[in-house]
């Protein structure tokens, strides 16, 4: 070992399998992920408030422009997929295989029937004319006093958001298949679960600041 | 190894968080039909979005029986961050909506008088 007094202080903090969060490097580094992940979604959401509060006109009511029971109807099926994948973690915790695979089968079915609802929502907003420059000549949402500002938000906010569903079911679908054939620890559904309860994290202010408020 | 070490299920509060989170959000779509003062359905949506935010966290995340730094590293790094961004940023966007709009009607008056 070096003798050099300050290269020993920097290995007596670095180097001796010190864990100042309590967790592994695997858990720790997963939440400073989510953390900068989630500075991304506030970001956007700030984003989106200055979007709203620059609009000349009056915020479009969203009970207008959407099926607000469709929006609520995946805010359920998001809100069910995180509690089966908390069961899988569970479960693979407690070294349950078979409980934990299923579970996270559940999850991922309840991924894809979001993710399904998310493309039939932009599927029905684009055929009205919803641009992300906003809505074409002659669109009926224009009525409803849609601007570019309010299709820019939504479909920046909710592509975002989409696109942290999809790598979240490639990672269950990755851990479902590691799963199965006993390759997977614990952790490793532990950390899927992580990032997927994020994903659901994230659709609660998309869908209350920018649905609902 | 048992599921119900201590005697109790270790899957129920991820079904009770459920249940809550259900309860939360119904109420939430509910409360506009309360037709309450603006301000105040705000206000309510936005406590009970940081009770779900809280809940997804605590439970299902088990912030709550992780070491207390980490939740503060986690919890406070992004509400400070997010107020700052939100404090620096959206300001400006009244000066943008007065530009858009343009002068108000009576300066416009004043000003072609001159």
């Amino acid at each position: 070992m070096d003798t050099a007094g300050h290269v020993t202080v920097l290995e007596a903090g670095w180097g001796g399998g010190a864990a100042p969060f309590g967790a592994s490097w695997q858990k720790t580094m997963m939440w400073i992920f989510i953390v900068t992940d989630a500075l991304l979604f506030s970001g956007l959401l700030c984003g989106y408030a200055f979007l709203r509060q620059a609009n000349p006109a009056p915020w479009p009511d969203r009970t207008e422009v959407f099926s607000i029971a469709f929006i609520a109807l995946m805010t359920f099926i998001l809100i069910t997929s995180s509690a089966t994948m908390g069961s899988a973690v569970t479960a693979a915790r407690l070294g349950d295989r078979k409980k934990a695979l299923a579970n996270v089968v559940f999850t991922i079915m309840g991924g894809t029937a979001f993710l399904s609802c998310q493309a039939y929502e932009w599927t029905h907003l684009i055929r009205e004319g919803a641009r992300l420059n906003g809505p074409i000549a002659g669109s009926p949402l224009l009525e409803h006093g849609v601007t570019a500002q309010f299709t820019q938000a939504f479909f920046l906010l909710t592509g975002f958001h989409g696109s942290h569903v999809f790598s979240g079911l490639v990672i269950l679908i990755i851990t479902a298949i590691r799963t199965s054939m006993g390759k997977t620890p614990a952790q490793g559904v532990e950390m899927a679960g992580l990032y997927w309860h994020f994903v659901d994290l994230v659709w609660v202010f998309i869908f209350t600041l920018f649905y609902l408020v | 190894m048992s599921d119900t070490a201590h005697g109790r299920s270790p899957y129920k509060i991820y079904w009770i968080t459920w249940a809550i989170l259900l309860v939360i959000t119904v109420s939430m779509l509910a409360a506009e039909a309360f037709h309450l003062p603006r301000i105040f359905t705000v206000l309510f949506l936005l406590a009970f979005m940081m009770v779900k935010a809280a809940m997804i966290g605590g439970n299902f995340m088990h912030l709550r029986f992780e070491r207390r730094n980490l939740t503060w590293m986690v919890a406070a790094g992004i509400l400070v961050t997010s107020l700052i961004l939100y404090t620096f940023i959206t300001p400006e966007s009244w000066n943008v909506r007065v530009k858009s709009q343009g002068p108000p009607p009576d300066s416009i008056t004043v000003g072609e008088r001159r």
